[in-house]
């Protein structure tokens, strides 16, 4: 298992349900959304052609690509439909007094 | 590929005289006239006798005469008189088109006419309404209609086609951009917060200071796009919704294709500045429209390389969301009209 360490990437409050948004951790781009109270994050270059999958549509469980509808499950990063082909790298997050942190490797 | 069961801005007012006028659209050549009391009609522009067409003839009366060999038709595209004989051949008719005059335009409805209903027209109601000052313009355009409705769905292009005009960097560089989808409809919002006004700001609106500005684009389909446009001095809340202190515009685009290639343009910009003020409306309209200018030149530009090779690759990139959910839509509706057509021809 690799290292890896906590950062803080957002206010809680910033992270609604029904949209991505977009956070960096160093060069990392990370998308963060909420799903039924509980916020996840995944890599924000969709693995097809380098879209920013927080452009992207959310329903449910699930965003879509803005540019050629590949779309992945938030929750797990798997990818549901081509033309992307891989699931997404996902993270870790907490929450602690409102604030978001997510897990990257170090 | 083009959409049948859609009404259409098929000319100005203006245009529609007595004297008919032709102008082809989704490839089918269309002959407009008005009746002496005024009634807009559109017909099928070649005469079943030698195809000549019959924008080329006059109106007698109610009816319009071929130009060539003198046959008549009435309003509905029955010919009523065959000079040299009495009786008139059964087959001796053109189509006719439903048309309605709204907004200063003549709408056309291209497709099944038993679903023609004036209801589904798209709202322009900024032509004649006293809370705006508007005026419009047609241009001709050698591309396919798609590639205009990609240009407004993507504003990027301001900071490098329009640069002298409503353009600058900030709106690429700055933009907060949204794109919100319906089964038929794209809205894309952007906001540039506390930027230098543009060009064409400064000169209507007088800002001195720096602005929130605001492009919120409303695609419906199959080819009409509204605009809401506009800037206050940065800080006074246009985000929250209160626009007060500086200037609000709609760019109002109506995309009719001609052929695959070429596309009628009916465009136009309104005002709620000084809306009685028609030489404040001339303004307006002759800033925007040098930026129309530049924009029809880029459409026939890749136009020219879409011909030479239609199958050459092109890349997507983030900017191209809207444009990419717009044709998606078409890509939709097209399938599912082509789709009812066959089940009626089977039914046949
Ligand atoms: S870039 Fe995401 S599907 Fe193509
Ligand atoms: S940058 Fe868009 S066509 Fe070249
Ligand atoms: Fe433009």
């Amino acid at each position: 298992m690799a290292e890896t360490s906590w950062h803080r990437v957002a206010a809680s409050v910033d992270v609604r349900e029904g949209e991505a948004i977009a956070v960096n951790v160093g060069d990392l781009q990370i998308a963060l959304c909420r799903v039924g109270g509980t916020i996840h994050a995944f890599e924000n270059i969709c693995p097809h052609a380098y879209a920013l999958l927080s452009d992207g549509f959310v329903e449910d469980n699930e965003i879509e690509c803005p540019l050629h509808a590949a779309r992945f499950e938030i929750t797990t990063g798997r990818c549901l439909a081509p033309p992307a082909d891989r699931d997404l790298v996902t993270y870790a997050v907490k929450v602690e007094e409102d604030e978001v942190f997510v897990a990257v490797p170090s | 590929m083009f959409l049948r069961n859609f009404w259409y801005v098929a000319a100005t007012d203006q245009e529609v005289q007595a004297k008919p006028f032709g102008r082809t659209i989704m490839n089918e050549p269309i002959v407009f006239f008005r009746m002496p009391d005024g009634t807009p009609v559109a017909l099928e522009d070649r005469c079943p006798h030698r195809r000549l067409p019959l924008s080329m003839g006059k109106l007698v009366g109610d009816a319009l005469q071929c130009g060539y060999h003198g046959l008549r038709f009435d309003k509905t595209g029955q010919c009523v008189r065959v000079p040299g004989q009495d009786l008139i051949p059964p087959s001796a008719r053109v189509k006719s088109y439903p048309v309605v005059e709204r907004y200063k335009w003549l709408w056309i409805w291209m497709g099944d006419p038993a679903l023609a209903d004036p209801d589904k027209i798209t709202d322009f109601h900024w032509f004649d309404d006293p809370n705006w000052g508007a005026k419009s313009a047609y241009l001709h355009v050698e591309a396919n209609w798609q590639l205009v409705v990609d240009n407004l769905l993507d504003l990027t292009h301001l900071a490098f086609v329009h640069e002298t005009t409503i353009g600058n960097m900030a709106l690429v560089e700055h933009a907060a951009v949204k794109v919100q989808r319906g089964p038929n409809n794209v809205l894309v919002t952007r906001w540039t917060i506390d930027q230098p006004a543009p060009p064409t700001f400064v000169k209507v609106g007088g800002f001195t200071t720096n602005v929130d500005r605001w492009q919120i684009i409303d695609y419906a389909p199959p080819a009409f796009l509204r605009l809401d446009v506009g800037a206050t001095p940065t800080g006074t809340g246009a985000p929250e919704g209160k626009r007060v202190g500086g200037i609000s515009m709609r760019n109002l685009n109506a995309i009719t294709p001609e052929t695959e290639t070429t596309t009628h343009y009916f465009w136009g910009q309104a005002h709620d500045f000084e809306p009685g003020n028609r030489q404040m409306t001339e303004r307006v309209f002759e800033q925007i429209q040098a930026a129309f200018y530049e924009d029809v030149a880029i459409f026939q530009a890749q136009q020219r390389m879409i011909s030479l090779d239609p199958d050459s690759p092109t890349v997507d990139i983030n900017a191209d969301s809207g444009g990419i959910q717009a044709r998606r839509i078409v890509d939709r509706l097209y399938a599912e009209e082509q789709a009812a057509l066959a089940q009626r021809a089977a039914a046949e």
